[in-house]
């Protein structure tokens, strides 16, 4: 197997309990308990928590506490293969728990006290909830992935849902844009942004703050990038009375990765490298908190922060949205307002996995070593512009495996998983690749063909 | 001796050997030749760098240093193997508004010592179309030039000092950080347009310039193609002096807006003028640039808001990528024509077109002469690549018939070590080629540096 031992674990661990900690479906519906929730959905539509935000709180410990111990995952997965059994990360997890899972577990919450709030109607599937599965997307495990996806497809039809409201940007792209690739898919899906801007808008909801805060907002890159979510949250924002909101120097579908993408995972001081550059941009705005949308970004904000001694609080938009909501909330009557949904990344990619090297090759001839796309790549910049692990790099080096060149698959794989997924290349290549999900498919084929 | 032992023995990690990460580096954006360099030394400093030059001339090693690879000539390709050294991780810029001077290390990119200057109200003027990862190293050796080239010139115009590590590891410092100083003859000129063929250029102090107050965006559309040749002739004789000056033909415009969609009118032929100075004045150049375009046949639009200026260079802007997109083999030159035979020019481009029938979109600087006809074949049928080779060719010869050059910014590299011959044989002058051979042979005697470029 070529895949790195975490990777294994993370895998294994989302087929048998959904998610990549192996936590399990209790632990991920700790965060309704309760809030009344009505069990299943209601008109078809549900609020869906994913298999994020529940074990964020357990993913920060764990992730600090490695590091603080400078364990390495792979290392410690191969040589205990009865801590692997016992998925080891769970083990860690619970053994680092903190309060931090409370900051995760309430952003679930306070989006769910806004949605009510703005008379949006929702029910909750609890246990039944099925995890998106994205990791294995994430990781190339894409026949996998097809499997998995078409299980969750039936699952959602059975229960009667029709339309998913989702706080984590990560399940909704997954939903919108992946799922319709891999199986027959045709849930609607929001982010909890959208759903929120459009009814503030509708009712004209007003609130404010009881303090006067200066905030930065990070544009999560599949918020903004991939789904083209960008206006609804300033419009949210702009609404909240005591909230200034400093832009940083990216942002938008501009935005700069936090250094998460699921490399906080393969190659955690690669992740936390890249994160540096992002938070002193945040930093450089000078406000006092940071918001996102991402628990995955809040993680890496959260730790690239303390690693430069910044001071700076790192917040879930949801959580200020609450926060004002619970104070002052006044409806002044429909608001003319439009939200454009941006598309600043190619079509995605539909591609049949069984003739993979041809589609591979076809595409990656088509890159014509002009660099811009390292101009952009966060991994680039992060490893001083290293190559092999910068975006046109990986364009080089997949073409040279499916050309049959002699490189371990196992090798060009840790290149491959270098990179945060953050989209950027793709936006910025002259000729139209969509780089960041070819490197995706790339990962796939290391995968499935692989040698040592 | 073993050349990675000893590397590796000096510079430990910074040593690249591993197939996955050394493949990254088999070829540039011409994209044509592949070959993997024996490893791959990432250099951090000027010490890293002698250090390398040192073991490479002890050795008898091929070294070939790269900066972002987007030569367009196969000029980082390290085609006899051996070293490749990546300055990139070399990068520190600092600017020093007082003595009117920026200090980049090589692997600066062009684009971020320019962003750097514009904090204190200067620029760094010369922009190729790469400057986002063109490095300064680069740029340097290869002379580059782009959009500003009209009115700012190119790299070469720009230089005060140079340090440069030679063959044997020795570190040199070419003049010092003023704007004038005197030690007889001018070896900075010799590593400019070098192609990393003599050393290493690791430092360079450059000369920065203070924003213009006001620039004004003037877009003409012409009927014929002749039309705008006069209408550029006739701009530059009138003494405005222009930062920008571009021209497009109706390939080129044609091709953009089927890919991007954008609302173009019909034309034979656009340029794109762009005309800066102190607020007062800059006007009364723009004005001036409108009546000539008017009076030789073309529509004028002018504006000096951001967003319309924006509007009025998306053609240009998307040109790279219109043509990238349409075709998947695409060969750009870079030739250089006297303003005053543009006209001629692109008519003689226009007769070689329509010989090979092969699509040729035909854009550049015309400000300064240099013509970017983008030969488009498709590099799996055999028949087409072997007709672009020839566009290629007859395109340089054209240019060099009529008193032009075979390459205004892009360089020799491999891809015209040939007809470099022809050029010099224009003018009488393979002595030339001599003498810079036998300089190569004092500065490099065991031939290490960029074995196989720049002379044939
Ligand atoms: C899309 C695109 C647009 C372009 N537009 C322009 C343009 O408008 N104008 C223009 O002039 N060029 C243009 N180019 C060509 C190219 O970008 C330039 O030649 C640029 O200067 C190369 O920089 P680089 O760092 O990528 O060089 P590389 O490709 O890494 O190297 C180029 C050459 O310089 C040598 N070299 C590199 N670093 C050093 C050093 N420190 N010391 C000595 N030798 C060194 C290398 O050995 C090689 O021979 C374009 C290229 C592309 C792909
Ligand atoms: S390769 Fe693309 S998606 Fe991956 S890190 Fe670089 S820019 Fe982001
Ligand atoms: S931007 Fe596109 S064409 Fe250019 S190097 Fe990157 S992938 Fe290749």
């Amino acid at each position: 197997m070529v895949v790195p031992p975490v990777v294994l674990m993370a895998s294994e661990n989302t087929e048998r309990e959904g998610d990549v900690l192996g936590l399990g479906p209790k632990e991920r519906v700790r965060w309704a308990k309760g809030l009344d929730l009505p069990r299943g959905p209601v008109n078809g539509t549900i609020f869906y928590a994913g298999e994020v935000y529940p074990i964020m709180g357990y993913a920060e410990g764990a992730f600090r506490m490695m590091s603080r111990l400078k364990l390495d995952l792979n290392s410690m997965a191969k040589v205990a293969p009865l801590f692997k059994k016992l998925g080891i990360y769970r083990v860690v997890a619970r053994a680092s728990w903190s309060s931090l899972n409370s900051r995760y577990e309430k952003a679930l919450k306070d989006a769910v006290y806004v949605l009510k709030k703005l008379d949006v109607k929702f029910g909750y599937l609890y246990e039944d909830e099925p995890p998106s599965g994205i990791a294995l997307h994430t990781y190339g495990l894409l026949e996998d992935f097809k499997r998995y996806a078409s299980e969750v497809a039936a699952k959602f039809r059975e229960l009667g849902v029709s339309k998913i409201i989702t706080l984590d940007p990560i399940a909704a792209t997954a939903f919108k844009h992946y799922y319709p690739v891999f199986t027959e898919f045709n849930v609607k899906v929001e982010h909890f942004v959208q759903v929120v801007a459009r009814r503030m808008a509708e009712t004209g909801a007003k609130a404010s703050l009881r303090r006067k805060v200066r905030v930065t907002y990070h544009d999560p890159c599949y918020l903004a990038r991939v789904m083209g979510v960008v206006d609804e949250v300033r419009y949210v924002l702009s609404r909240l009375d005591g909230v200034e909101l400093i832009e940083p120097e990216r942002h938008g579908v501009n935005t700069g990765c936090s250094g998460d993408g699921g490399l906080e995972l393969t190659q955690p001081e690669l992740a936390r490298k890249v994160s540096y550059e992002r938070v002193k941009e945040l930093a450089e705005t000078g406000a006092s908190l940071t918001l996102t949308s991402c628990p995955a970004c809040i993680m890496m904000l959260r730790v690239g922060f303390d690693d430069l001694s910044i001071k700076m609080d790192v917040l879930d938009l949801a959580s200020l949205v609450a926060e004002a909501f619970r104070n002052r909330l006044e409806f002044e009557g429909p608001q003319e307002v439009s939200f454009k949904e941006y598309k600043v990344l190619p079509d995605t990619l539909r591609w049949d996995l069984s003739n993979l090297g041809e589609r591979l090759r076809e595409y990656t001839d088509l890159c014509k070593k002009c660099g811009f796309c390292n101009a952009v790549c966060p991994t680039a910049q992060a490893l001083d512009r290293l190559e092999s692990r910068s975006a046109r790099g990986r364009m080089t080096l997949i073409n040279a495996l499916v050309r049959g060149e002699p490189l371990s698959s196992e090798k060009v794989l840790d290149r491959l998983y270098s990179c945060v997924l953050c989209g950027s290349c793709s936006q910025t290549c002259p000729v139209g690749l969509h780089v960041q999900e070819i490197i995706v498919y790339g990962r796939a084929y290391a995968i499935m063909t692989g040698r040592v | 001796m073993d050349v990675i032992k000893e590397l590796k023995g000096e510079l430990g990690e910074k040593v690249l050997t591993e197939p996955e990460d050394i493949y990254a580096y088999v070829t540039d954006a011409s994209n044509v030749l592949r070959q993997v360099p024996l490893a791959v030394v990432r250099a951090y400093s000027t010490e890293d760098v002698s250090k390398v030059l040192r073991i490479a001339n002890e050795t008898s090693t091929p070294v070939v240093v790269r900066g972002g690879g987007t030569s367009l000539t196969g000029a980082s390709v390290p085609v006899k193997g051996g070293i490749l050294l990546d300055v990139t991780p070399m990068d520190g810029i600092e600017v020093n508004v007082d003595d009117g001077w920026v200090m980049a290390e090589a692997g600066a990119t062009v684009a971020k010592v320019d962003q750097e200057c514009r904090k204190y109200g200067y620029f760094f003027p010369p922009d190729p179309a790469s400057s986002r990862y063109a490095t300064i190293g680069a740029a340097l050796a290869e002379n580059a030039g782009g959009l500003r080239g009209a009115k700012y010139g190119v790299m070469k115009n720009w230089v005060l000092s140079l340090e440069v590590v030679i063959p044997g590891g020795e570190v040199l410092r070419i003049g010092k950080p003023l704007y004038k100083w005197r030690w007889g003859p001018d070896l900075i000129s010799l590593f400019i347009g070098s192609e990393g063929t003599l050393g290493v250029i690791t430092k360079a102090w450059l000369r920065i310039y203070p924003l213009p107050e006001k620039v004004v965006r003037i877009l003409g559309l012409f009927n014929s193609l002749e039309d705008a040749g006069r209408a550029i002739f006739e701009i530059r004789r009138s003494g405005i002096l222009p930062t920008m000056l571009e021209l497009l033909d109706d390939e080129s415009v044609n091709i953009v807006r089927e890919q991007s969609g954008l609302d173009i009118p019909e034309t034979e032929a656009m340029i794109i003028v762009d005309v800066d100075g102190p607020k007062e004045a800059v006007w009364r150049l723009a004005n001036q640039v409108t009546e000539i375009i008017g009076r030789n046949g073309g529509k004028a639009e002018a504006s000096d808001d951001p967003e319309e200026m924006k509007r009025l260079y998306a053609v240009r802007q998307g040109i790279y990528a219109a043509v990238t997109r349409t075709y998947k083999g695409v060969l750009i030159e870079d030739v250089v024509f006297p303003v005053s035979k543009l006209v001629e020019a692109l008519r003689e481009i226009k007769k070689i077109k329509e010989k090979y029938g092969l699509p040729m979109p035909t854009f550049g600087h015309a400000g300064d002469g240099n013509l970017h006809p983008n030969i488009c074949y498709d590099p799996d049928d055999p028949e087409q690549v072997k007709k672009a080779e020839e566009m290629f060719r007859e395109v340089a010869l054209l240019a060099i018939r009529m008193g032009g050059s075979l390459s205004g910014e892009h360089g020799i590299g491999l891809t015209k070590k040939e007809l470099l011959v022809e050029e010099l044989k224009s003018v009488n002058s393979l002595g030339y080629l001599k003498l810079v051979k036998e300089i190569k042979r004092v500065l490099d005697p065991k031939g290490i540096m960029n074995p196989g470029k720049l002379y044939p």
